[in-house]
């Protein structure tokens, strides 16, 4: 009726898929003329592949994905926070032991942690073993950024696997690995079954830092244009929606229905009451700072060449002005000075303070003492 | 040829041992689940996994990882994604087999990923091992310019000096270029 075509959004589950769901169960795509059918994947690399050949139009995306990816546009971010690092409960024990005061404070935690690493050098025992959810990942750079911050070096020190997060709890309680980083609800889901215990939170580690995307491929956003705006002001009139405090039931029962999240509703309800923000302080935004700082953690890793020009990639990539567009259309939805907030000094810095300046990513990136740039 | 078929359902495990009956010696394992160190125990020549599987994370990080001890992964999908055979294989899987998997077909697929797999790897190497050679070039020119500045050396007689260098070590030319030059940064008071 309205001419546009029939969209296919791939998702995650994860709390974080949230805006997707409620534009599709609101009518917010409907109101917008869309027929969007949601299609839950199984792995992020499965995500990507059919993104990229047009077997889903967009999807639900971890933002270094879509930055490391050949042709992917970021036009939305999708939420802030959410993600936490956990540990079993027989290591929190012997971190407390090992260091009482540490664990005492979640911005230090990890220094408890070196006490325990370099302990377990000493005796000759296998390296810790943690799990991420994909390499590139926001996750992946969060608990590389806090080990090395304490000195303990994640290629060396630990081992470093990948699970995905539905099995990260059943691996954690069976001792497989030692601890993780993954998005909501799991870390909640850790906590509630006696499994694990959560050291530091998205919110501490990096306040207002970025986190999941939406993303479609810039060939698909040359041809569906009409299409994209269409989607982009149903889902942010649904992460504004998601935000209401008054919808959070609705918005619980509808995250932990079986073809969604699946995971039991008061577990959902804990992670998002206390952390994920989808759409105030201009959560929407993709910014450009971001993309550099994901880019700046690739450098660091050595995922990303000497050769590479990271302003370049996150220009291409991230895609500001496709949000603005869309965001200033819907008009009360969001106010002018939240649509252009990047345009106001950088957000806040990460929980050690250091600063980062997105004009020089790669000086940043080789700054650290624990790095592979060389 | 050891073969792991990481599916929950045994029926696709069962089809592979059929497939492959009469290849002398086989071992066909089956796990619901991909885990990192029974893979590594068990060593197989190539890893069965369904496309709608998430493991798919797993098994794409450990060729990210540049693995010491990679194995070629075969994917497959029930219904036909066009193009997502040729985006899959380009991420990283030696095959990718639509429409399911029959018995007569198992052997030729499974030799054909295995075979493909093993000139990627060889690929890969020697595209390493040229930018590797290329780099250690580019040191040993800079260690040489060094010592033709500080000894009063022509280029001949940096290289000469250089190479017996390596030599009394035993050490590779680009090695010895590489700490001459590390030594002099800190000599000079580069922190590092």
């Amino acid at each position: 009726m309205s001419g546009l075509a029939d969209l296919t959004l791939g998702f995650i589950p994860l709390t974080d898929c949230a805006p997707l769901v409620v534009a599709k169960a609101q009518g917010f795509f409907a109101e917008e003329g869309l027929e969007v059918a949601l299609s839950r994947e199984a792995s992020w690399a499965t995500i990507r592949d059919k993104v990229g050949v047009g077997a889903l139009d967009g999807a639900h995306m971890l933002a270094p994905m879509a930055l490391a990816a050949e042709s992917m546009l970021v036009p939305l971010a999708l939420n802030q926070n959410g993600s936490a690092i956990t540990v079993g409960v027989k290591l929190a024990a012997l971190l407390r032991e090992a260091d009482p005061e540490a664990m005492a404070a979640p911005l230090v935690t990890a220094q408890a942690l070196a006490t325990v690493v370099e302990r377990r050098r000493g005796q000759g025992a296998p390296p810790l073993t943690f799990a991420v959810v994909f390499p590139h990942s926001m996750h992946n750079y969060f608990l590389r950024y806090w080990l090395g911050q304490a000195g303990i070096d994640p290629d060396r020190d630990v081992r470093l696997v990948v699970i995905p997060p539905p099995r990260m709890v059943e691996l954690l309680g069976s001792g497989e690995i030692d601890g993780f980083c993954v998005g909501a609800p799991w870390n909640a889901v850790a906590v509630d079954e006696d499994l694990g215990e959560v050291l530091i939170k998205a919110s501490q580690f990096w306040p207002g830092g970025p986190d999941k995307v939406f993303g479609v491929t810039a060939a698909w956003a040359d041809r569906h244009g009409d299409e994209l705006r269409a989607a982009l002001r149903a889902l942010i009139r649904a992460s504004a929606w998601a935000d209401e405090p008054g919808n959070h039931a609705e918005l619980v029962a509808l995250l932990s229905r079986p073809d969604h999240v699946g995971v039991e509703a008061e577990v959902v309800a804990r992670a998002l009451k206390a952390e994920i923000v989808f759409h105030r302080d201009a959560a929407g935004l993709p910014r450009r700072e971001h993309a550099l700082w994901f880019l700046s953690q690739m450098a660091r890793w050595g995922q990303v060449g000497p050769d590479a020009d990271l302003s370049a990639v996150a220009d291409r990539v991230y895609r500001p002005d496709l949000f603005r567009e869309a965001a200033l259309s819907l008009g009360p939805v969001l106010e002018p000075a939240q649509v252009f907030a990047d345009a106001a000094p950088p957000a806040s810095a990460l929980f050690d303070g250091k600063a980062f300046d997105p004009a020089d990513a790669r000086g940043y990136a080789a700054s650290f003492a624990i790095g592979r740039t060389s | 040829m050891r073969v792991l078929v990481i599916d929950p359902d045994p029926a696709r495990a069962a089809l592979v041992a059929e497939g492959l009956a009469g290849v002398q010696p086989l071992e066909v394992r089956r796990a619901a689940v991909f885990d990192e160190r029974e893979a590594a125990d068990f060593a197989p020549d190539v890893v069965v996994v369904a496309a709608d599987s998430p493991d798919r994370d797993t098994l794409e990080s450990l060729r990210e990882a540049g693995q010491h001890n990679p194995r070629p992964v075969v994917m497959f999908v029930d219904r036909s994604e066009p193009g997502l055979a040729e985006q899959a294989v380009r991420a990283g899987v030696a095959a990718y087999v639509v429409d399911g998997l029959t018995p007569s077909r198992v052997r030729s697929i499974l030799d054909v990923a295995i075979s493909r797999f093993a000139l990627t790897q060889q690929l890969r190497g020697d595209l390493a091992k040229a930018k590797a050679d290329l780099e250690s070039r580019k040191i040993v020119e800079r260690a040489k310019g060094l010592l033709m500045k500080e000894r009063g050396l022509d280029e001949d007689g940096a290289y000469r000096l250089l190479r017996k260098l390596a030599m009394d070590r035993g050490k590779p030319i680009g090695t010895v270029a590489a700490d001459l030059l590390a030594f002099a940064g800190v000599l000079k008071g580069d922190a590092s």
